[in-house]
């Protein structure tokens, strides 16, 4: 009797063994952009659930780190809520002896965050852009209350700190700004704060008042919602991107197509972003 | 009826804990006054404002960290070396009869372009330690850099880098540079920690000794604000980094400045995963004589200098680099340079280029082409070829000194990465030297000196 069980024991186990050396586990790393990793981890949810045998690994960090650990071979994706700098491109010609690829896979608008209470509720690139760099100080000087200006903003490894650096800001960052870890924390501390104001994506804006942004003076004044952000009628608009060392292949390639598919761009406006088309 | 047993268990521990919550001091909160509770408030932020007191200089520390960044490398490597047997005649002249000795021609040393180094004992394998640096980047402020970057040997501490580096506020297109750095040029400007091919070109070697000089340089880069891939650096160096005795390369030897014009431009087709950045580059300076004597033009013809006289140090180059997305990344390289290099033989003697050991002005024409490929994230590897003739006006038996002699050179290498900041490389070099029966003995064919190379690389 204990012969019989210990041979039917070994024949599962080879049996086991046989069938698990058959199950191949396709493994695939996404790192990067705090902004995307909602979006992202729910691609890799459903996608998963549609292809088993199949691991999609997300995690955030911020666009900077993502692209870092795709140049040092890490993650198979990066996800950046920023166009790749010419400098990080240099990293992946040294190291890999390509040019990187780049997949813009979703629209997102920054919305600038006013506290519900706050009398201002239209400001211009560059009255955002003095403000964070600490040139306007009070928010009399914008038309609203006699108070001092509170900032609230991403730390430097952000994809969403150096776009908007790079884009409205264009200049340091006033040392007053208060760097805070997430998007959601920038949102809590200006729902909080009456004469505070934060930057962020367009989908988090809640318990907050988003302010309408003028190109300049003599520009319409436009409030960041999907029709704007769609059509880049509202000004601080940006592509969503995923990068890689080269052309996707298998597993990775699957993936891709699948989010670029109906299917996966059809989940983009449920997280609070902007399909591409 | 273990089922039910088990319910039963399981109502049973629920009950028992319901009950301990009817114990809990949530109960009694009735009786806690408010005063009380703005006590323990006031108890509690007291301890916040303790902390935040404590964590205030850490963070300041931390910021001012973050402003310094600390990165190096350090090559480690075998070498195994093919060598040359030198015979060497004693006594040169006498009466006595001559004896032949053979002496072998020092490992990676010389071949044409500086006097044979021999050694008396044959030495065909060698543990060195190709590259140990440590560089510290500091930005005090954004668009202020300070980098220094010293290189240690087994014998001594040298410096490779030293600059400050200002970038314009203004428009975020150009830089300046003032202090120790490389010359403007795509092989030097490459760090070797990402070579593929295990040393720079010979070229790059003579034309750029060192690779660094001291001396200011402008760049301006228009792709961060215009999105223009136009890169032009324009630089004025001592011109004299490198050459002759390291006392003569603190300062500049004679006022003259060399001036390097490098502008590039890069051609991006995503679709296609191909990019392809070209550019042009010349350099003018001068070399001082500083020792007098018989020098030759570039006809080969003699003429007298004297200390001050000027020689000629000018030359204009093109590069290209194309990279593709083919097979997971395939990258193809090549630089030229023609024009005229100078200088005065004798290595204790200023403006005398190591690898130029020549007095006298020398029309030249070299090159170099790389392939390069990446086999998935782990594996690399590349072939070169480069070409360095440092006299145009001869070849063959006309050549009558070692220095004229051509020099191709054929380069393998292959790395594996252990992690992304560990590597271990294979190559193999195989110099070509032109043959002269003018020059004689050792030159009468190919010197025997290709060399296999294991490299060990740790970079963080």
């Amino acid at each position: 009797m204990k012969t019989t069980k210990l041979k039917v024991a070994l024949i599962v186990l080879v049996v086991m063994g046989i069938g698990f050396s058959f199950t191949t586990i396709n493994k695939v790393t996404v790192k990067g952009s705090d902004t995307m990793v909602i979006l992202s981890q729910k691609w890799a949810e459903v996608y998963m659930k549609k292809n088993p045998g199949t691991s999609i690994q997300v995690t955030g960090g911020g666009s900077g780190v993502g692209l870092a650990a795709l140049i040092n071979g890490s993650t198979d994706i990066a996800n950046s809520s920023r166009p790749i700098k010419p400098s990080e491109v240099e990293k992946l010609k040294a190291r890999y002896n390509s040019m990187g690829v780049e997949i813009p896979c979703a629209k997102d608008g920054l919305s600038i965050y006013l506290n519900k209470s706050n009398a201002v509720s239209t400001l211009t690139i560059k009255q955002i852009g003095q403000i964070f760099a600490g040139k306007i100080t009070n928010w009399k000087e914008v038309g609203g209350a006699d108070a001092p200006i509170k900032l609230y903003g991403r730390e430097s490894s952000s994809g969403t700190f150096t776009f908007f650096k790079d884009n409205v800001v264009r200049t340091d960052f006033s040392p007053a700004c208060q760097t805070l870890p997430g998007t959601a924390a920038i949102v809590n501390a200006v729902k909080k704060d009456k004469n505070s104001i934060g930057y962020g994506g367009a989908a988090y804006a809640e318990g907050v008042k988003d302010c309408a942004v003028k190109k300049d003076d003599k520009s319409p004044a436009i409030l960041p919602t999907g029709a704007t952000i769609k059509n880049h009628t509202y000004p601080i608009s940006r592509y969503l991107y995923m990068y890689l060392k080269s052309k996707p292949t298998g597993e990775t390639k699957a993936f891709i197509d699948w989010i670029l598919s109906p299917a996966g761009q059809g989940m983009i406006e449920e997280v609070g972003y902007f399909p591409l088309k | 009826m273990k089922k039910i047993i088990v319910a039963v268990l399981a109502f049973g521990f629920g009950i028992a804990n319901a009950q301990e919550v009817e114990n809990d001091s949530i109960k009694s909160m009735g009786s806690i006054s408010i005063d009380s509770l703005q006590q323990s408030i006031n108890e509690h932020q007291m301890k916040f404002d303790a902390l935040n007191e404590q964590l205030s200089p850490m963070q300041e520390q931390v910021d001012r960290m973050t402003k310094l960044k600390i990165s190096g490398y350090m090559q480690v490597q075998f070498e195994m070396y093919n060598y040359q047997d030198v015979p060497v005649v004693t006594p040169a002249s006498g009466t006595t009869p001559a004896k032949t000795t053979y002496y072998q021609l020092k490992p990676n040393s010389s071949e044409t372009n500086i006097p044979l180094s021999t050694n008396p004992v044959d030495i065909n394998n060698s543990f060195n330690i190709r590259r140990a640096r440590i560089k510290f980047t500091y930005q005090p402020l954004e668009g202020v850099i300070f980098v220094l970057q010293p290189n240690f040997s087994f014998s001594a501490v040298t410096l490779k880098d030293a600059y400050v580096q200002l970038n314009d506020p203004w428009i975020n297109s150009f830089q300046l540079w003032i202090g120790q750095f490389n010359r403007p040029d795509y092989e030097v400007e490459f760090s070797s920690r990402d070579r593929i091919l295990m040393e720079r070109t010979r070229m790059s070697g003579i034309l750029y000794p060192q690779e660094r000089d001291l001396g200011a340089k402008i760049s301006m880069n228009l792709a961060t604000q215009y999105e223009i891939p136009l890169k032009i650096d324009l630089a004025a160096f001592n011109g004299n980094f490198g050459e002759g005795p390291i006392a003569n390369q603190v300062t500049d030897v004679d006022s003259e400045k060399d001036f390097v014009l490098r502008t590039t431009y890069s051609l991006q087709f995503p679709k296609q995963g191909l990019g392809i950045d070209f550019g042009a580059s010349g350099y003018y300076g001068k070399n001082t004589v500083f020792a007098a004597g018989t020098y030759s033009d570039v006809n080969n013809k003699p003429f007298t200098a004297a200390v001050g006289d000027k020689l000629k140090k000018q030359w204009f180059g093109a590069e290209i680099q194309v990279f593709s997305d083919l097979l997971g990344g395939i990258a193809f390289k090549s630089e030229f340079n023609k024009g005229v290099i100078s200088g005065t033989a004798g290595a204790a003697i200023v403006n005398n280029n190591p690898s130029f050991n020549f007095s006298g002005e020398r029309d030249f024409t070299g090159y170099y082409v790389t392939v390069e490929k990446n086999f998935g994230t782990k594996f690399q590897g590349g072939v070169r070829y480069d070409s360095w003739d440092p006299n145009n006006k001869l070849s063959g038996n006309e050549v009558t000194v070692a220095p004229d002699l051509k020099v191709h050179t054929w380069g393998f290498a292959v790395h594996y990465f252990f992690t992304t900041n560990t590597k271990i490389g294979l190559g193999y070099t195989l110099p070509i030297n032109e043959t002269s029966s003018t020059v004689g003995g050792i030159y009468n064919k190919d010197i025997t000196n290709n060399t296999a190379t294991l490299r060990f690389q740790a970079s963080f």
